[in-house]
């Protein structure tokens, strides 16, 4: 009897260890989420103006949690930084709107990610969101020939879905066009040519005596030659979108030029007639 | 032989039936882009009339309502006109003639209405009035042909053909910049940015070829070993420069150096770029070190953009006095993100500094002047052109209005007389 008392005893002991190992198991996982989650982010740290994979992962780990309520882009912007601030603040972090190790490690351990999903959304332009607590395929809405993360624009994107960064007078939709343009323009021309065209474009956007807008005038009518002769409409590369951002930051190896010409082919007399300022590749830059 | 004559003549049938077919389509896209433009053309002309009546009769009223009114119709429909105009194919010159001078009677129509002085446009009206009439008129007579091409495109093209040198615009050419001088002169504000964005104003003395190159050398040490190319912005340029493009190993690039003084006026290099290894930290300590290197010292940081290349980074001018940032007095930078070398510089508007009046900055009541569910994050003193050329002391905040949705705003507030001269939405 006192045998199987002790047999018991001893079970029951066993029990008591095997829970404790169980639980102590259990609260190690707990605790070894925040751990294997913030490997998923770059050591880097982020603040408002930074863009790609960290943002998008920031951005999706926002949204879970509630924090984010704007489309997920991968660009640090406001949005991205307001609720970043909120998610510091309730989560007893310092308060500084930057995404540095500990408020990774903290927004990792009580969010989940899954990347292939956000990306695989990203590249094919859908609408989505990425809260927590409601399943994935209730929060996507198909791409019907828009542009992606949750917007409603289409745009330029690259590999993984992500938008450039313009300043905020422009829009995705303006590097796009803009980049058509000079690809369809001077895509053989050297770089600084390239940029030298795209700086046209917009020294016309600011003077009274163009179209007021991007569109009106690219598209206006006998204003550029890839436009007449469809050239306008192939894919530009990467190289006429760089351009395109150069200027649009304020680079101008035009100096101000208003229009522009190709000597070998030209036709009109009066091109001839517009004060010249330089020569780039096959270009000549007129004021 | 026989199978080969009617395989020929069945080859030439089908030849014959796809031409006809293409042709067809052809002729119908070309009718349906002429009657784009005839609607162009009609509208444009049609508010023409309707925008030199309004200007007249805007001059018929003492009392203020009915003023604004007849100051709103100039003002919406110079911009009609001018949206028609830009979509006519007609040349360059009166296109641009058009659309400056539409611009500048809505600009003034607006202004008007904003600032209250009615005297100045009963003054200056009665004049533009009979202009307008003049070119309504101009305008009718030039286009009139342009409805009898029996909807045909190349008859329309050949009248605004560009190597023609007496087109039917050339009389609406000479009697708008004509007008243009005389009824909107350049303001002297205009006059001092034109100066400025040109670079005219420059009192340095001139600097030679030689001493250009070293000054590049001198600037941009990464390239003091290139192979280089100088030649001299052309004799009709509106300011002096040098150009000078250079090559060594995988960079490929140009600097625009003044010719007086030998100012930068940018810089650019393109070169195959790795992947990230450097932070948005280091980055910007980066680009803190080449505005110094550059002999920008009294700059301040305003804002950066990552993209899958570079980063590029703005400053701007710090007021000595008030430590205001000038935003017309700005510098970019561009940084690669593997290395963070320095691709490109932009000092084009950093040479010459703006003149700015002391202004007197007054406090603003934020809880009065925004909406309840408007929280002020962060408000900066900056130096902003109000519209009119002028350098304005300012306060640039930043507004959450967080009410379904949490949306971010940049407002630019005069910060002497309150006018709100610029609100942007942030993403």
């Amino acid at each position: 009897m006192s045998r199987l008392f002790q047999a018991m005893k001893k079970g029951v002991m066993i029990m008591r260890l095997v829970s404790i190992v169980f639980a102590f198991m259990l609260g190690i996982s707990i605790f070894a989420i925040p751990q294997n989650d913030a490997i998923a982010f770059t050591e880097q740290q982020i603040s408002r103006g930074a863009y790609g994979d960290d943002v998008i992962e920031l951005q999706a780990r926002l949204q879970y949690l509630g924090f984010y309520k704007s489309k997920i882009d991968g660009k640090f912007g406001y949005n991205t930084y307001w609720a970043l601030r909120n998610f510091q603040e309730k989560y007893g972090l310092p308060v500084d709107g930057i995404a540095g190790a500990k408020t990774k490690k903290t927004l990792s351990g009580f969010s989940d990610y899954d990347e292939g999903w956000v990306k695989a959304q990203l590249n094919a332009g859908n609408q989505f969101t990425y809260y927590g607590g409601t399943p994935l395929e209730q929060q996507v809405k198909p791409n019907t020939g828009g542009g992606g993360g949750g917007g409603k624009s289409s745009g330029s994107s690259n590999n993984n879905g992500t938008k450039t960064q313009v300043p905020p007078k422009y829009t995705d939709r303006d590097v796009q066009l803009m980049a058509n343009a000079v690809y369809g323009e001077a895509r053989g021309e050297p770089y600084e040519g390239q940029v030298a065209v795209a700086a046209v474009i917009l020294n016309r956007l600011e003077s009274p005596e163009f179209p007021n807008t991007i569109s009106g005038i690219i598209f206006q009518p006998l204003a550029f030659t890839a436009v007449a002769d469809g050239q306008i409409w192939l894919e530009p590369n990467e190289r006429a979108k760089e351009a395109v951002l150069d200027a649009m930051n304020g680079w101008d190896p035009s100096e101000n030029a208003l229009y522009y010409f190709n000597p070998k082919t030209a036709t009109s007399k009066w091109i001839w007639s517009r004060p010249q300022i330089k020569r780039i590749g096959e270009h000549i830059f007129c004021s | 032989m026989r199978t080969m004559l009617v395989i020929l003549t069945a080859a030439v049938i089908g030849l014959g039936a796809y031409s006809i077919n293409m042709h067809g389509k052809n002729a119908s896209l070309q009718r349906t882009v002429l009657a784009q433009y005839t609607d162009s053309l009609t509208d444009a002309s049609e508010k023409l009339s309707h925008l030199q009546r309004a200007v007249s009769q805007s001059l018929l009223f003492r009392d203020d309502n009915a003023i604004h009114n007849e100051l709103d119709s100039v003002w919406r429909l110079s911009s009609d006109v001018r949206s028609s105009m830009s979509n006519i194919p007609i040349g360059q010159e009166v296109s641009n003639d058009w659309l400056s001078y539409l611009g500048r009677l809505g600009d003034e129509a607006k202004k008007t209405a904003k600032t209250g002085d009615f005297k100045a446009w009963r003054e200056k009206m009665p004049q533009v009035s009979t202009n307008l009439q003049a070119l309504s008129d101009e305008w009718s007579s030039a286009t009139v042909d342009f409805y009898k091409n029996n909807g045909k495109m190349d008859v329309w093209l050949r009248q605004v053909d560009t190597k023609n040198p007496n087109t039917t615009f050339d009389n609406v050419h000479k009697t708008l910049k004509d007008y243009s001088e005389k009824d909107f002169p350049l303001t002297l504000s205009e006059s001092d940015w034109q100066k400025k964005m040109d670079l005219k104003a420059l009192q340095d003395s001139d600097i030679t070829e030689k001493e250009a190159l070293e000054k590049v050398k001198q600037l941009f040490p990464i390239i003091k070993d290139a192979t280089f190319t100088v030649t001299k912005s052309s004799d009709t340029a509106p300011y002096p420069f040098y150009h000078i493009q250079f090559h060594q190993d995988i960079r490929l690039g140009y600097v625009d150096l003044t010719e007086k003084g030998g100012h930068l006026i940018s810089y650019l290099v393109e070169r195959p770029v790795d992947e990230a290894r450097l932070s948005q930290d280091e980055i910007m300590k980066k680009a803190e070190e080449y505005v110094k290197r550059l002999g920008m010292n009294d700059v301040a940081f305003v804002e950066s953009r990552e993209n899958h290349q570079a980063w590029h980074v703005t400053f701007a001018r710090v007021h000595p006095g008030d430590n205001a940032l000038i935003y017309a007095d700005g510098v970019q930078l561009k940084l690669a993100k593997d290395t963070g070398e320095l691709l490109g510089a932009n000092a084009m508007e950093y040479i010459q500094a703006e003149t700015i009046k002391p202004q007197t900055a007054k406090p603003i009541d934020w809880k009065t002047f925004f909406d309840d569910d408007v929280k002020v994050q962060e408000v900066k003193n900056i130096y902003t052109d109000n519209g009119s050329f002028e350098q304005r002391l300012c306060y640039e905040v930043i507004a959450v209005r967080d009410k379904n949705a949490q949306e971010t705003f940049r407002v630019v507030i005069d910060a002497e007389n309150h006018n709100v001269l610029k609100v942007e939405y942030l993403t």
